[in-house]
């Protein structure tokens, strides 16, 4: 955490108070300074920079891991977007990863908000049921993934026991095709923690005198928080939006975790309903030896979703109004 | 002053550090041979791999170097060891995996002479050909059976009349019960269908003539033996958690991981294992791990010899026990058969009945990206039995390239 208070103060230096130095460093700073960064950038460079490049290579390539990669040009990229002898899941796998992103990030959002004003609101134990309400995203994906199966089961599950008291019947909720997204969506708005830790920060942001104004001019608590609260919180929307689309169109360890334990087996769920596209990714690069059409896989996702990111700041508000 | 100078050193201790974590890797010598394999499942599994390598130590006077890693990691490692060029001497391999292996010349064949092939069961010594050719030997292996309630089922079922019969008879009896846990239309689905398959004496391919057969009538009957089957089994109670150790579905298909799960955490469960049920003939799946040898290795002979060492009649039931399989050695199936608990003697009894995956290299993409979705397809009604097999063997054979 820099405080910007040093920034207006110079520093005492041994050379004494009375001589201005210009900002910045001499050279020997310079060495002490770069060797500071030193293990960073190795990092960098080693384990994000070289994959990163290598990958890119590799995706021009075919390779199974064991021999030498053998060079394809755009085949990979072809073949995926067009072939579907070669790849018979992937325009599925779009289409999955879509869908759960259409239905995760709305849902978290509101989950998170929802948890953010009402923790917001109530004076006492606040700090236990932010803990409680943050434990979801601490939790291993592995114990998470078992209660839900546990939750989500047909016969025992809680969720259909809720359900059975409206009437509504037992559903086979990880078996039946149209109901894995949003059942996995539905796990994703569980753990919703960081989204509310951040709309709660938001919250607290919006001085209390617009508030004050907004019920001096007769504004119910409905429109307060349509006319004061929401626009307030729109950069802060807008930024888990952003995040939260390319989280979502990344989602895997959950998706995996669910289908290994329950079917021994990770084709991705009932008629590939949660075959997402990283898991689809995973399945070429580890299990079908296809490493090069992987890594082509991983760089289509990539640009999909700068341009995915680029409209959302083209097309949806940002400042707060 | 002093600060920085202090500060510069403890990064410059930093980077050192760093550095010298990177190198030392050791190159085997002649006396010493790496075997990779799967982390022993038990303090008692890791001791009898303990017990073999001594015993081969002492007989040799060399020395073994086992390299145990966890098994869902076991592939992924040993494909990066082999592309940085440290592949070990030998090494497990998943049956799988031999024929891809083989494939890009990663393993190498077995010499002539090293084993009497008689002595193996054929299902298990099957899954090491590769055009033909042996290119490994078999280490354990396992296979699938039909677990039964003996409260529900009193006599196992032997053929498919009799399966559909009972089946129908439990749901009938009581309709929250299911009849039989009945395998879905997913990857783990796909590797159990072979074996129905081959009960109504249908092949998946032939792998010789470059043939896919498995949309002709066999495999069409059995495909719909599963469909007929969903009526007295609904999935609705079968999906539950456990539904045959709880209770809920009088039968299931499974292996012998879950005789001892079973009867770990549900002890009153009163049940036994039958060979699975079949239409003309016995039949059933494999699946299990064969031991190979990199082409990189510089002491291919002592890695055969370590390879015939643990499948040779003494050490094989020893070896394949503690994997968690069965001996792939026919004499050293013998000593299991005689100690084994009856629940398991079903499994060995159909391993001599066993039929090997295709030795297609592509076949793990083939199994789950056509043919589970063609079976999940046929189960779920959206096609007829026919049609969806139809339809898988032709996107095998072009993707296969065999469109003779």
């Amino acid at each position: 955490m820099a405080s910007p208070v040093l920034a207006d103060r110079p520093a005492a230096t041994p050379d004494g108070p009375g001589r201005r130095r210009r900002p910045g460093f001499g050279r020997r700073d310079h060495l002490v300074g770069w060797l500071l960064i030193t293990p960073a950038l190795i990092y960098f460079v080693a384990f994000l920079l070289y994959p990163a490049i290598a990958a890119l290579y590799y995706s021009f390539t075919d390779w199974n891991l064991r021999s030498a990669p053998n060079w394809v040009g755009l085949a990979n990229y072809t073949d995926l977007l067009f072939d579907d002898v070669k790849y018979p899941h992937f325009w599925k796998s779009v289409q999955v990863s879509l869908i759960y992103t259409v239905i995760a990030v709305p849902l978290t959002l509101v989950a998170a908000l929802g948890q953010a004003l009402l923790i917001n609101a109530i004076r006492r134990g606040s700090n236990l049921f932010r803990l409680l309400l943050f434990l979801p995203v601490v939790t291993a994906e592995a114990a998470v993934g078992a209660i839900w199966r546990w939750l989500y089961d047909p016969q025992y599950g809680l969720i259909n026991a809720v359900l059975g008291w409206f009437g509504i019947p037992p559903q086979n909720w990880l078996n039946n095709p149209d109901l894995v997204i949003p059942a996995l969506a539905f796990i994703a708005a569980w753990q919703c923690g960081i989204s509310m830790i951040i709309y709660l920060a938001g919250l607290k942001g919006i001085p209390l005198s617009l508030r004050e104004a907004a019920i001096i001019d007769g504004a119910g608590p409905v429109q307060r928080f349509r006319k004061v609260v929401l626009p307030m919180l729109r950069p802060t929307t807008f930024y888990l939006l952003v995040t939260g689309v390319i989280a979502a169109l990344q989602v895997f360890g959950l998706v995996y975790v669910i289908f290994s334990a329950a079917n021994k087996s990770v084709t991705g769920g009932p008629e590939q309903a949660g075959l997402t596209y990283v898991l689809h990714l995973y399945l070429f690069a580890f299990r079908y030896d296809a490493m090069g059409a992987a890594c082509a896989m991983s760089f289509i996702l990539l640009v999909f979703i700068m341009i995915i990111t680029a409209l959302q700041f083209k097309f949806v508000k940002q400042e707060a109004a | 002053m002093s600060r920085k100078v202090a500060g510069a050193a403890a990064v410059i201790a930093l980077l050192a550090g760093l550095t010298a974590c990177g190198g030392g890797s050791d190159a085997g010598d002649a006396q010493t041979l790496t075997f990779w394999m799967y982390q022993p499942r038990t303090p008692q599994a890791g001791q009898i791999y303990e017990d073999l390598r001594k015993g081969f130590e002492k007989a040799n006077n060399v020395k073994v170097k086992y390299v145990q890693i966890a098994k869902d990691d076991y592939n992924t490692k040993l494909s990066s060891a082999i592309a940085s060029g440290t592949a070990p001497d030998a090494g497990v391999l998943d049956q799988p995996l031999v024929s891809r292996f083989a494939l890009d010349k990663t393993i190498v064949a077995v010499p002539d002479g090293t084993i009497t092939e008689s002595a193996f069961y054929k299902g298990a010594l099957d899954t090491n050909l590769s055009e033909g050719k042996l290119f490994g030997l078999p280490l354990d292996q396992t296979t699938v059976g039909l677990f039964y309630n003996k409260k529900l089922v009193p006599t196992p079922p032997k053929t498919w009349d009799e399966l559909k019969q009972i089946s129908t008879q439990v749901h009938q009896a009581d309709s929250k019960i299911a009849g039989i846990v009945v395998p879905k239309g997913d990857g783990y689905g796909a590797w159990m269908w072979p074996g129905f398959v081959a009960g109504a004496g249908g092949e998946m391919t032939d792998d010789a003539n470059k043939k896919v057969l498995f949309d002709q009538q066999p495999a069409v009957d059995t495909l719909q033996m599963w469909v007929d089957l969903l009526p007295s089994s609904p999935r609705q109670i079968t999906d539950a958690d456990n539904a045959f150790a709880n209770g809920l579905a009088a039968m299931m298909v499974s292996g012998p991981w879950d005789v001892a799960n079973i009867k770990d955490q549900f002890p009153d469960l009163d049940f036994n294992v039958a060979p699975l049920p079949y239409k003309t003939e016995p039949a059933g799946n494999i699946g299990g791990e064969n031991g190979v040898v990199f082409s990189t290795s510089k002491n291919t002979a002592l890695a055969w010899k370590f390879l015939q060492y643990i499948t040779n009649d003494a050490n094989n039931a020893k070896f394949a026990d503690a994997f968690g399989g069965y001996p792939t050695n026919i004499k050293a199936a013998e000593q299991t058969a005689a100690t084994i608990e009856p629940q398991q003697a079903a499994f060995l009894e159909q391993l001599k009945v066993a039929h090997a995956r295709p030795a297609v290299p592509q076949w793990i993409q083939v199994n789950d990206e056509i043919i589970a979705p063609a079976l999940e397809k046929a189960l779920s009604g959206k096609a007829t039995a026919q049609q969806a097999l139809t339809e898988a063997a032709d996107k095998t054979r072009s993707l296969l390239g065999w469109n003779s």
